[in-house]
């Protein structure tokens, strides 16, 4: 459903993104991690449409970047941790405008409104501007705006990040939900707890090259780890000692 | 381009502008309040100045033997008060003077050398210019002596036995030709052009600066990345929205305006009236709106550019610096439209507005300020959509200015509508210089020549070659089918005098004569031109070079839109505009879509060549055979006219040749200029 391949992404003489490949099919949940400026952010962008990858390949529900940029687009959730809303509408407005960029006709975007709503669980704070919402609604606006159109496959940076336990766990049922129905979940995070909760395989992801990737289980067994935290720390800390 | 999608994005973006009390109190609520309360305040402090000055009684201080008949007269006619009486006066007058003066003890020293005497008695009438006190003051004291000095004389010629008017050969009085509305217009030229190009451009700032560098900041441009949105869509809905909200508070501020200065220009000129009617209130918009058009185009290409709001005030601060300095243009004296500052954008607007108010502007100098507006505007546009298209400008906010505007990564790709819409713009601005700079060096044959040859034909070979558009396909360099060439021939035959009949038509209206005799004259009527050398300047070089131009780069260019309407109708419009006159405007127009349509229908440049041929070699005939006109237009003449012509359009219709297609249709993008 999501296939990165050989993607490669440069600015001038920085390399943000080198031969990273990797595949998430429907109903599975791939957690993408690194640290900082490991390059998960330029790999979720090209994946998304918003950067142009300067080699390689991609696809979504089998749409690539040429000529079928709508079509990709269209398969896709994309969420981010930073909870970028517009400030001045409500959340229930923020639906309605992605949902009509997306073409839904108006009656069954009405009613997908409220399904979302009732689903990610807004009703108390619809028809506030969002602006004056907690990071926790925000956030839950956020996911609910990313599954407006019902995409196949859905990428994810860093969506829990700065929100509380309570929300966290709220947004990591929604993801599990949303693998139960099928669709294929691209997931970047630096909560490796959160990684290993959800994540039936990862990918390692280090200064834009793909370090390693597999379930958590074999990523551990090679790296002679008990925990993906070691893991991550004895893989990271190879190649930084290399 | 999506239409549905663009009105979304407009809609979102208005609503989410005008919950914004930032922006409405500075566009709405500021200008508002300010203008009345700020001339109201003006008019009053200088009704309660003037009135103040009038009570008050001069405090005159009078050094030396000035005469004391002069003294009672300005004690008297000037109700002045002698404070400061001495027998000789001080060794330094003028310091002394500048020191009462400044202590306000005194508003005027008269002063009278010591052992003045004879006939004629020397006064000197010292005050500070820079004391609005002491200078009014000065006039009242010195009218008062003049009219004393008047007396005096007619008093000695009498006494002389003389005609007092012996004495005064010219009898000289000053009246004013304007009345109270010319004086009250030409004050409000003096402020409403700087007053509306400040106020297009504050009501747009920071709404632009919200939808671009605000939204950067607060990383929702990137989610709406992520939709299915074309940039060019984004841009459009962006623009609109901003171009709306400036336009709604210029209207509103126009009108605060308007009703503040009708109190208010008597406040300050008391013999001055001024009203805005609504049809000049109209004009004036028109006016306005070009180069709202353009400044919001360069305010959204600006803004984008920034990391955030606080960096995008400090990229637009210059940008709101140039509008002020333009708009400037209507403070100083003798800054007229000419020819030259017609092309300059901003200035050309502000001294329309300037010239519309005092009556001095005609439709063709709104014509070419409209379009160079406009071509400004279009170069402001593509500018800001290809900003849109930089992806490292829109997510991480750096500023590859040699990325956005470098040619280099975008060329190879074709002609595209944005390309062909820069490539209009930049042709319409080095035209308008060009044939300026050509008529004032060689007259007539050398502007045609030099304008059609090397501002336009180098020109469009040069941009085919920029962008690697092959010229065989873009100019659609092929011969006609059999039925293309015999229905080219008939709309050659018809569509001529169906040209002759728009021109007749457009002859009723008011002003289109006065242009028609003007051309004539420029085209060789008066014996300038042989018939040989005005055939081949105005019909044959202008059929081969307008049709390469518009019904070859710029056709192709927009052709690729995917509409052929939107090819026809935009090539047509460009085309019309070129021609500058209102009437000739219209008339190109209408000629263009169908010289548009030939081109498409029949895949060939050479019919519409043809025809414009016909219908340019026409013109010249009919300009030198007077009756020809008259005899034309008759419902008889009409008919046939006609039915050529629909005859040559139903074989054109479909006679393109099967030849490979090579202009794919893509979605309507701005991108590809350089």
């Amino acid at each position: 459903m999501i296939e990165a391949r050989a993607l490669s992404k440069r600015y001038g003489e920085v390399v943000a993104a080198s031969d990273v490949s990797f595949t998430v099919a429907r109903g599975e949940v791939v957690g993408l991690l690194g640290p900082n400026g490991a390059g998960k952010t330029t790999v979720l962008r090209m994946l998304a449409g918003v950067l142009t990858p300067t080699a390689g390949d991609l696809r979504i529900a089998g749409h690539g970047t040429e000529g079928e940029a709508f079509e990709l687009k269209r398969a896709l959730g994309f969420l981010t941790g930073d909870t970028a809303l517009y400030q001045r509408l409500t959340p229930r407005e923020v639906l309605r405008y992605f949902g009509r960029l997306h073409e839904i006709p108006e009656d069954a975007l009405s009613a997908r409104i409220e399904t979302l709503v009732s689903r990610f669980r807004l009703g108390e704070f619809a028809d506030r501007p969002c602006g004056k919402l907690s990071a926790g609604q925000k956030q839950r606006t956020n996911i609910a705006r990313a599954f407006v159109h019902d995409p196949p496959a859905l990428i994810l940076d860093e969506p829990t990040t700065a929100l509380d336990v309570v929300t966290g766990r709220f947004l990591l049922e929604a993801f599990r939900e949303a693998r139960a129905a099928g669709k294929a979940i691209l997931f970047s995070t630096h909560v490796l707890g959160d990684a290993e909760a959800l994540c039936d395989r990862v990918v390692l992801l280090h200064r834009g090259r793909v370090l390693d990737q597999g379930s958590v289980a074999e990523i551990c067994a090679r790296a002679g780890a008990r925990t993906l935290t070691d893991a991550f720390l004895a893989r990271v800390g190879d190649e930084v000692a290399a | 381009m999506r239409l549905p999608i663009v009105l979304h994005i407009f809609r979102k973006d208005l609503v989410e502008t005008l919950r914004d009390r930032r922006t409405v109190v500075m566009a709405f609520v500021v200008p508002a309040l300010i203008y009345p309360l700020l001339f109201t305040l003006l008019g009053s402090v200088a009704s309660d100045k003037r009135g103040e000055l009038e009570r008050t009684r001069v405090r005159v201080a009078a050094w030396g033997p000035v005469p004391s008949s002069a003294l009672r007269a300005v004690e008297q006619q000037g109700r002045a008060e002698i404070v400061d009486r001495r027998e000789q006066p001080p060794a330094n007058p003028e310091s002394e003077a500048r020191a009462l003066v400044s202590s306000k003890k005194v508003h005027v020293v008269l002063l009278t050398p010591s052992g003045a005497s004879g006939a004629s008695i020397p006064i000197r009438v010292l005050s500070d210019s820079t004391d609005v006190d002491s200078d009014a003051m000065e006039r009242r004291v010195s009218r008062a002596l003049t009219d004393h000095d008047a007396e005096l004389l007619r008093q000695r010629m009498t006494a002389l036995g003389q005609d007092a008017a012996a004495a005064k050969p010219l009898d000289v009085h000053e009246e004013d030709l304007a009345d109270a509305a010319r004086r009250g217009a030409s004050l409000a030229a003096t402020l409403l052009p700087y007053l509306l190009l400040v106020l297009v451009a504050t009501s747009g700032f920071y709404a632009a600066l919200d939808l671009t560098a605000g939204e950067k900041e607060r990383g929702t441009l990137q989610t709406l990345l992520t939709a299915p949105v074309r940039s060019v869509e984004i841009v459009a809905g962006k623009y609109l929205a901003v171009l709306a909200l400036t336009l709604a508070a210029t209207v509103c501020n126009l009108g605060s305006i308007a009703l503040t200065l009708s109190r208010a220009t008597a406040a300050i000129d008391r013999a001055a009236r001024f009203s805005l009617g609504l049809s000049s209130a109209a004009a004036i918009f028109f006016t306005v709106l070009p180069a709202a058009l353009l400044i919001v185009a360069i305010l959204m290409a600006v803004g984008v550019l920034a990391r955030s709001y606080r960096e995008g005030q400090s990229y637009l601060m210059p940008i709101l610096i140039l509008v002020i300095l333009a708009g400037f243009a209507s403070f100083l004296p003798g800054a007229e439209l000419t020819a030259g500052t017609s092309l300059i954008p901003l200035l050309n607007v502000t001294l329309l507005v300037h010239d519309l108010l005092v009556g001095k502007a005609g439709p063709t100098q709104v014509m070419v300020v409209w379009a160079v507006s406009l071509a400004w505007a279009v170069l402001g546009i593509v500018l800001t959509a290809r900003v849109f298209q930089t992806e490292q400008v829109l997510l991480s906010g750096e500023k590859p200015w040699r990325d956005v505007l470098a040619p280099g990564s975008r060329t190879g790709r074709g002609l595209t509508p944005g390309n062909a819409l820069a490539f209009a713009a930049v042709l319409l601005v080095v035209n308008f210089y060009g044939s300026v700079l050509f008529e004032r060096r060689g007259g007539v044959a050398a502007m045609i020549l030099g304008t059609q040859l090397g501002l336009m034909l180098l020109p469009s070979l040069l941009w085919c070659r920029a962008f690697k558009a092959p010229l065989r396909e873009t100019l659609q360099l092929r011969w006609p089918s059999g039925r293309g060439w015999l229905g080219t021939v008939l709309l050659a035959a018809g569509g001529w005098s169906v040209g002759a009949l728009v021109w007749s038509q457009l002859l009723r209206f008011p002003g289109a004569r006065a242009y028609t005799d003007w051309l004539g004259e420029l085209l060789g009527k008066q014996g300038q031109l042989g018939l040989g050398a005005a055939l081949l300047l105005v019909a044959l070089v202008p059929a081969v070079v307008e049709e390469v131009t518009f019904r070859g780069v710029v056709l192709a260019g927009l052709r690729r839109s995917g509409s052929r309407w939107i090819a026809i109708g935009g090539s047509a419009l460009i085309f019309g505009l070129f021609h500058i006159n209102p009437y000739h405007v219209v008339a190109a127009t209408v000629v263009g879509l169908l010289l548009g349509w030939v081109a498409l229908e029949s895949g060939s440049i050479v019919p519409s060549i043809l025809i414009h041929l016909v219908n340019n070699g026409a013109q010249v005939l009919l300009d030198r055979v007077p009756d020809i006109a008259q005899r034309l237009n008759s419902p008889v003449t009409a008919a046939v006219a006609l039915a050529i012509t629909a005859a040559g359009a139903w074989l054109v219709r479909g006679s393109r040749r099967p030849a490979p297609e090579t202009a794919e249709p893509v979605p309507v993008s701005l991108d590809g200029v350089s």
